[in-house]
């Protein structure tokens, strides 16, 4: 019964909305336009990063923003404009390897006094102007079953914040995956050349996507560092892939599909955890051994979907993003 | 190819290179006012970052032992030096890396799992020459193995080929056959890679675990020291790598291996069997990359579940700026990022060297994305 409370508490999470909204990001730029970006967490540690530093040196909580968002774009601008001209997998190569520069940069001693080194920036640095917004009292809340911090790290306060921006940047995919530029996207995505023919400039379509997406992307990651702290290590490699094993999940190319995969996504990691912990002895499985043990479970799931499911849950067969 | 050189992409690079060291001059200027002190700092830095994990302490810890040593002899020149470990991580690099480039050019697939394979071979030589009791994951029991190192590379390196063998019965070839696009492929080696990391931790624990527990003795040769563990090392690499080559240029099979890299359907026409082949690239490409892994793990002194995810993008580097699918482009790229990486420490901290190559690789994207030795082609 706990684990089920466990689960369901999971589903409305903040790393869950977190998450939802980076796959939101990544689904303009894959869903969409059918880039591969494999270095997604690179933006969202660019977003941690310009939000937590900026707060911490006594920006208030719009400028903090408007800098997560402008040094996201600036990364994007500079990842995109050599990179998308190339093919697929010379662009995936490009953004992963962008995106480990940025965590390597993060976490060296160099940067010790700026990003904190390896350690990264403790929440409480920059958490504060977020918190003193916070219209709940200062105290532990019980809502049915689930007991959260009115307003201090991941609270209610963070979940409400955290789920209205998620909906709000749905609503605007779906408003801009119907608008006549959405439908370019969705022409590159399927025929770059065709697009090209109609007098279409499919660089700057690409490169508004990768920006957007990526801005997203940062937001996500300063949600995400609301309800926790900046670690570059926590952006690392393993967090792009499971963006891109919930996007599929749900459905690349749909507009709930990020928010039910990430729902799925982490309410099943605690399933499987708990699960793994009630029933398989620890002689077995130790409890050190679970966690690796449910990763393997996610990489399995994202080669399974991509095998047999490449449209996940919600999304249709016919508008199938793979090409190359 | 064409020896016009575009001044659009000049351009290019050169406004990218400029904003990124206009950054990271800003960004230094912010982070650390020390950084003006030299290279003494680097040392002290990777000392400070006792905060890092343990994995990447103890290998901070031997190159700070390394650099600390190097002034400390009168006739070592520590550029020299640099130049030399350079030349000999490359080679080991190049190891892995051309597995990585004939699986590009036989299939067309990136293979991001194949960082993987380079830990999958260190730990599993590990694992058969421990003197320590071992497990395998859900099995209840522990048993000891304890073989001498040689024999247990060897067993390593077979079982790591074998593994390459079952991929590629079991998952690449029917993923060929249902003609499962490229795009798709590499995502599946994605899900592959995530989920061969956390089995290997699982398997193996997140600590770094020693091959051998024999000291290297280094011999001092005017310029430069070397381990002699570490020229074994590089004879035993070298012998590999000449053994790629004498197999690609003068072998049948091998020529029938270049034939399918050129092209698949003419190479199925005159009658190569084109599954066979790559099968066999498959399990070469294993097999090298836990060579590799093996060699890297003994020249590093330990080896740890993700050392082969750290090296991935290393390979990539290297594999990209040789040209993707050329065997000899991933030996050459090899040798030019291991070079940069350990040179690029007389200047920057050592926890950035790897940051370096990732840099380079970005640079090559930019100006020459067919790599050094590639045919000048459209990749967009």
């Amino acid at each position: 019964m706990n684990l089920l409370l466990d689960s369901i508490n999971e589903l409305f999470a903040p790393a869950t909305a977190a998450f939802a909204l980076a796959a939101i990001g990544l689904n303009f730029h894959f869903g969409l336009t059918g880039l591969l970006n494999m270095g997604h967490a690179g933006f969202m540690l660019l977003g941690m990063y310009g939000y937590a530093i900026s707060t911490s040196r006594g920006a208030p909580i719009w400028l903090a923003l408007v800098i997560a968002i402008v040094v996201a774009a600036l990364f994007g601008l500079l990842l995109g404009w050599p990179t998308l001209k190339l093919r697929g997998d010379y662009l995936a190569i490009a953004t992963i390897s962008a995106a480990e520069l940025v965590r390597y940069l993060g976490r060296s001693n160099t940067l010790q006094s700026l990003t904190g080194g390896s350690t990264g920036i403790r929440g409480n640095d920059f958490k504060f102007t977020f918190e003193e917004l916070s219209p709940l009292p200062d105290e532990n809340i019980t809502f049915l079953f689930w007991t959260r911090h009115g307003s201090l790290s991941s609270s209610w306060w963070l979940v409400i914040v955290a789920w209205v921006a998620v909906a709000l940047f749905a609503l605007l995919y779906w408003q801009l995956a119907r608008s006549p530029w959405g439908r370019v996207l969705k022409g590159i995505r399927e025929d770059e050349d065709a697009v090209r023919a109609l007098g279409k400039n499919v660089y700057s379509y690409k490169m508004q996507a990768l920006v957007l997406g990526g801005v997203i992307g940062a937001l996500g990651g300063v949600l995400w560092a609301l309800g926790g702290s900046v670690q570059p290590d926590s952006m690392g490699r393993p967090t792009t892939f499971w963006i891109w094993t919930l996007l599929l999940l749900g459905g690349a190319a749909t507009v709930l599909g990020p928010i039910v995969g990430s729902m799925i996504f982490w309410m099943s990691l605690v399933l499987i955890k708990g699960l793994a912990s009630a029933f398989i002895p620890s002689s077995v499985l130790s409890p050190v051994e679970i966690e690796p043990f449910s990763l393997v479970l996610v990489g399995i799931t994202l080669m399974c979907l991509v095998i047999f499911r490449p449209q996940g849950i919600l999304g249709n067969k016919r508008e199938l993003a793979f090409n190359d | 190819m064409t020896n016009r050189v575009d001044r659009r992409v000049l351009l290019r690079a050169l406004v990218v290179l400029v904003v990124a060291a206009a950054a990271f001059v800003v960004l230094t200027a912010m982070g650390s006012p020390a950084l003006a002190a030299g290279t003494d700092t680097a040392v002290t830095h990777a000392v400070a970052g006792s905060g890092e994990a343990a994995a990447h302490a103890t290998q901070a810890g031997t190159i700070i032992h390394a650099e600390a040593a190097a002034p400390a002899e009168p006739g070592d020149n520590r550029v020299v030096q640099q130049l030399v470990n350079g030349l000999v991580f490359g080679l080991l690099l190049a190891l892995a890396s051309v597995g990585l480039s004939l699986i590009y050019g036989t299939t067309g697939l990136s293979n991001f799992a194949h960082g993987e394979q380079v830990s999958l071979g260190a730990l599993l030589c590990f694992f058969f020459t421990t003197p320590q009791p071992v497990s395998l994951p859900l099995l209840p029991f522990e048993f000891t193995i304890g073989l001498p190192l040689f024999p247990a590379a060897i067993a390593a390196i077979a079982v790591a080929a074998g593994t390459g063998w079952l991929q590629d019965k079991f998952l690449w070839s029917p993923l060929r056959r249902r003609r499962v696009s490229i795009v798709q492929q590499m995502i599946v080696s994605i899900g592959l890679s995530l989920a061969m990391l956390n089995f290997i931790q699982w398997w193996f624990g997140a600590e770094r675990q020693r091959l051998t527990t024999s000291i290297d003795e280094r011999i001092d040769m005017g310029l430069f020291s070397i381990g002699i563990s570490t020229l074994w090392s590089v004879a035993i690499s070298l012998v590999c790598l000449g053994g790629v080559a004498y197999f690609l240029m003068r072998t049948r099979t091998g020529r029938a291996t270049r034939a399918v890299s050129d092209n698949p359907a003419l190479a199925s026409a005159s009658g190569i069997r084109v599954d066979k082949v790559v099968r066999l690239v498959w399990m070469m490409a294993t097999g090298l990359a836990a060579v590799g892994g093996i060699l890297l793990a003994l020249y590093d002194n330990a080896a740890a579940f993700d050392v082969g995810a750290r090296l991935l993008l290393l390979m990539f580097a290297a594999v990209t700026l040789g040209g993707l699918g050329h065997p000899f482009g991933a030996l050459v790229g090899s040798l030019v990022i291991g070079v940069a990486v350990e040179m690029s420490t007389l200047w920057v901290g050592t926890d950035l060297k790897y940051a370096v190559a990732l840099g380079i690789l970005i640079l090559v994207l930019l100006v020459r994305p067919q790599g050094i030795l590639g045919r000048a082609e459209r990749v967009g």
